[in-house]
């Protein structure tokens, strides 16, 4: 290795490599298996499903063109998936911050309250979120899903963030204190910045599962121009279940833009990382 | 920063979009058919031939999803305007809950249909809660090719088809495709499709209903013992293959037979070109009487909750006429329209199919009409235990035994 | 720790609530009153997904009483704990790994790393369980047909249909598809830990080993409780991956079968063919794990708490 400094204080750098070099071929051989079949005449794929396609076929590229409007679904999902995480950012670590800062004993009591939304499964809750969509006007609407979104997200965000945000030193945050900044200050220009690897964390984790939800689109969405990604997909997938190079044609489109989503984020998650998390 | 541009740009589209949404009078038709979304999409292009002012609207929910997701839409008040109803109890309790609309004084339901074919929509005090739209049959698909190569003819009787396989074995091939991953084609289209023939068809399946027979005789026994009879001619790892997977198999050519329904007929025309097929009812046990299993198996409900109820009736009469009844059967392959006016099928497997009911007896699928509803069901019972009995972890006996404790538990035989 | 805390308590303690309220009000709304709502049904009967029977504590009866669906119920448990201890060995065990390693700034290709190691926790259910579905499909899946071809012919069985294989292998396909999630918060953290540690430690002559034993992990150990939280409540409410790899019934004979499946099965879906619920007892069911879970989060916490405290002092010590 180059980093003779490092030698000294650094495990031996093989196993490391070895691990995450196995790890990636775990991970890259169904990817490939996925994108290369879905060029695959259709039951090639059993003949050979490593191989390259002996003949190239776009069939199912094709049919998927055809067979709906992609592009709206996906900016519908890409509109409620940014709007509902950044929802959950704003009143997440807001919440966080008085959490982690409230001393009382019912500070530790709410954190268990957000905590337990962990704890049961949300479909159970179906007819009653229904009733809420329908009250508020929202049936058969994107919109529908905005507040169910952002209380899901709440669980797993309030809970994360408390807990890095109590893991901020508490030197830097007095010092600022004793230089008379209040406590919005502080949030926004000290505890924010210094947390952003958590809030990345938080933002991803949230990405995923709400890109990929299917449930909630499915019981409040019946238009077409309202439908997600996912509603798109998962019809496609059914409507294709035996047409295997569709199939797979359906899955590698939905799988790129969630992939591409989480470069751009992860790109903002590098940045807090090179920030170097406590040297502000 | 570049997201906030995404965003807005996403908002501008999603209103433009909104706006340009035509505000046409449209009814929707939910299914779990996602497979037949071009066909009915078919069917429906014939009927605005003469009814150009109703937009009907085909809107599938994938099978596993959808009677939880129709249910929740319907209990909100957001169901669709028609909606496919399973047969028997599953359709009825739906009825009950005040969720379908009684079509009982519907003229087309009068004149279009034999008391007989609304039957598994039909309430017991003989309300109708949805237009019967098709039936489904059920056999065994063979590739003529490996039947011709290894001097096999079509078999009479169960046990020259468990001999055509010994046979095909011996030389190589694997004789059947099928497998019991999904949990759920083992029990309808594999032992269900045998079943008849063994039990005596639907006298039989009454008798053990009304308790003149108890649920561990020789019949069910027999009708285990075929399972195991089956066992020895799946593919390797046919605990862990799946439906599609048999299909797939089928249309590759690596298996001589699978049992399968009869709405797989279009997919094999689709997929299966590179072999010679063909279609022969399953065989009953030597000395018994072929049943053929020939399922109610789809009809279509209104809402009552809907505001079109006018509209969805002039589809449902217009599907159960003469027009309709040619457009199910031109395009639904493999799937036989329930009502009087049903028309010659052009497709030659659709024929196939249906000439097996000549001359023969023919049931719905044997749990169906009575043992689906009460924990553990029917459908339950025998699905594991035809999985044990083929993984050899259970006897036939003990296998029909496991079954009528199970039903004992719940189950009063009706008079 | 006793100055800190005085320089808090210069702003009143009750001005915090009003940080927390909004969150707290949408949370109360969306999503704790439609549950505990939901959780009420656990004593009602009838049918659909609004009952208005009052039947008391039969449906826990059903649950813990023998005969058929306790079988189900305490066959789901089990499955459900093993399918979650799977988890907390494999996928959290890796996720340290990985952030131990994509944490060392003389790692090459660490931003090409991390981004393969999350990939799969974008993916789609449908996606992985397809994709792993034809990777150990027992005729064609690629698995099979290598080890065939490396002579290990007699190890390529049917993954997903044996009795005691399904579950194991179900719940590696999950680890492998989430590993990325605990890897990135384990790497948030790490990277919050002050270089301070770091380079008072090469100065002591710490070696590598005593750097990750003494310095890293115990400072780790508050988010280790975290992750350990997510894992646990993640997992016993944990539905998708068996329903995409083995369906609704947890098939073969059950073996599969864990609380999220057994919920849906009765409490959502109905079981198959006849697919008509029985809320009540699926509100119990829920229940039940809300009530294991609370227990288990709060002594995790508790636990968490002791170890945090002491974690901080030998930190503050080095």
């Amino acid at each position: 290795m180059s980093g003779k400094p490092f030698t000294r204080r650094s495990l031996s750098a093989l196993p490391g490599y070895l691990l995450l070099g196995f790890w990636s071929l775990l991970v890259l051989i169904p990817l490939w298996v996925m994108v290369v079949n879905s060029f695959k005449v259709s039951l090639d794929i059993f003949r050979d499903p490593f191989g390259l396609p002996v003949t190239v076929s776009t069939a199912g590229y094709e049919a998927l063109l055809a067979g709906g409007s992609f592009l709206t679904y996906f900016f519908n999902s890409l509109l409620i998936t940014t709007v509902s995480i950044a929802g959950i950012l704003v009143i997440a670590s807001a919440a966080a911050y008085g959490l982690a800062n409230w001393t009382s004993r019912a500070s530790r009591y709410l954190l268990l309250v957000f905590l337990a939304g962990l704890m049961i499964p949300i479909r159970i809750a179906s007819i009653n979120l229904l009733g809420l969509v329908k009250d508020l006007g929202l049936m058969d609407s994107l919109w529908g899903l905005f507040p169910i979104y952002v209380a899901m997200g709440l669980p797993m965000g309030v809970f994360v963030l408390t807990e890095f945000i109590k893991a901020v030193p508490k030197e830097i945050l007095n010092a600022a204190r004793i230089d008379g900044a209040g406590s919005v200050k502080i949030f926004v220009q000290i505890v924010l910045p210094l947390t952003r690897p958590a809030l990345a964390t938080v933002a991803i984790f949230n990405l995923v599962n709400l890109w990929n939800d299917l449930w909630f689109p499915l019981i409040i969405i019946r238009s077409d121009d309202q439908r997600t990604l996912m509603l798109g997909v998962t019809r496609l997938f059914g409507q294709y279940q035996t047409d295997w190079n569709k199939v797979l044609a359906v899955l590698t489109t939905a799988s790129i833009p969630i992939i591409l989503l989480y470069l751009v984020l992860s790109k903002q998650f590098i940045q807090g990382l090179t920030a170097g998390a406590v040297k502000e | 920063m570049k997201l906030a541009r995404i965003i807005t740009r996403a908002l501008g589209l999603a209103t433009v979009l909104l706006a340009a949404s035509a505000f046409a009078q449209t009814i929707t038709l939910g299914s779990w058919r996602t497979d037949d979304v071009a066909k009915v999409n078919n069917i429906i292009a014939a009927f605005n031939k003469t009814n150009p002012n109703i937009k009907v609207k085909f809107d599938p929910t994938n099978p596993p999803d959808y009677n939880a997701t129709l249910r929740l839409q319907l209990e909100s008040g957001n169901g669709p305007d028609l909606f496919y109803a399973r047969s028997y109890a599953t359709g009825e309790e739906l009825y009950k809950a005040g969720f379908e609309l009684d079509l009982s004084s519907l003229p087309a339901i009068k004149s279009n249909f034999t008391t007989g074919a609304t039957s598994a929509w039909t309430t017991s005090d003989g309300k109708v809660f949805a237009m019967p739209l098709g039936a489904v049959s059920h056999g065994i698909y063979y590739n003529k090719d490996l039947f011709a190569k290894n001097g096999i003819a079509i078999p009479k009787t169960w046990e020259d088809l468990i001999a055509a396989a010994d046979k095909l074995k011996k030389a190589g091939v694997t004789p059947f495709g099928n497998g019991i991953a999904d949990n759920w084609d083992i029990n309808e289209v594999v032992l269900m499709s045998a079943m008849p023939s063994t039990i005596g068809g639907a006298d039989g399946r009454i008798a053990y209903e009304t308790g003149k027979r108890p649920f561990n005789d020789a019949n069910m026994v027999a009708a285990f013992q075929q399972m195991k009879d089956l066992a020895p001619y799946l593919p390797k790892g046919f605990e862990a293959l799946t439906y599609n997977d048999m299909e797939a198999l089928f249309a590759l050519g690596k298996v001589a037979m699978v049992f399968d329904g009869s709405w797989t007929v279009p997919q094999f025309m689709d997929q299966a070109k590179g072999i010679n097929w063909s279609i022969f009812s399953t065989p009953p046990l030597k000395g018994k009487a072929a049943v053929v299993e020939f399922h109610p198996d789809s009809a279509i409900a209104i809402n009552p909750k809907s505001k079109n109820i006018d509209a969805a009736k002039t589809f449902l009469t217009w599907l159960s006429g003469p027009e309709g009844a040619k457009a199910i059967g031109d395009n639904l392959i493999g799937v036989f329209p329930m009502s009087k006016n049903a028309v010659k099928l052009t497709n030659e497997y659709a024929n196939t199919f249906l000439a097996f009911n000549t001359g023969t007896g023919q049931d719905a699928r044997f749990v169906w009409p009575k043992l689906m509803v009460g924990k553990p069901s029917g459908y339950d019972l025998l699905l594991n235990n035809t999985n044990d009995v083929l993984k050899g972890t259970v006897t036939p006996k003990q296998a029909a035994d496991n079954v009528a404790a199970g039903l004992a538990q719940w189950y009063k035989p009706s008079k | 720790m006793a100055t800190s805390r005085k320089s808090l308590e210069t702003e009143r303690n009750l001005a915090w609530l009003v940080w927390i309220l909004p969150a707290l009000l949408v949370y109360l709304v969306f999503m704790a009153w439609p549950l505990l709502n939901s959780l009420r049904l656990s004593f009602y009967t009838g049918s659909g997904f609004q009952l208005d029977n009052f039947i008391g504590f039969d449906n826990y009866r059903r649950l813990f009483g023998g005969g058929e669906e306790s079988n189900r119920f305490y066959g789901a448990f089990g499955n459900t704990f093993i399918f979650f201890a799977i988890h907390m060995l494999v996928q959290n065990s890796l996720g340290l790994a990985f952030a131990l390693l994509l944490s060392r700034k003389d790692l090459k290709g660490r931003a090409l790393f991390r981004t393969i190691i999350f990939i799969p926790a974008t993916l789609a259910i449908i996606v992985t369980g397809f994709l792993w579905k034809l990777l150990l499909n027992p005729q064609w899946g690629p698995l099979n047909l290598i080890l065939g071809q490396v002579g290990l012919g007699d190890w390529a069985l049917p993954w997903l249909g044996e009795h005691n294989l399904a579950l194991p292998v179900i719940s590696l396909v999950s680890s492998w598809q989430w590993v990325g999630i605990p890897t990135m918060i384990f790497l948030a953290a790490l990277n919050g830990i002050s270089e301070d540690y770091f380079e008072a430690a090469q100065i002591d002559g710490a070696t590598g080993w005593q750097v990750l034993g003494r310095i890293k992990l115990p400072l780790l150990l508050p988010i280790m409780s975290v992750v350990a939280i997510l894992t646990f409540t993640g997992n016993f409410n944990a539905f998708d991956v068996v329903f995409a790899m083995a369906g609704p019934n947890g098939p073969p004979g059950y073996a599969t079968d864990i609380l999220g499946t057994y919920f849906y099965r009765t409490g959502i879906a109905g079981q198959h063919p006849v697919g008509i619920p029985d809320m009540g007892l699926g509100a119990a069911v829920s229940s039940v794990t809300f009530v294991v879970l609370l227990v288990g989060v709060l002594s995790m916490q508790y636990l968490g708490r002791d170890r945090d405290a002491e974690a901080q002092k030998k930190a503050a010590q080095k």
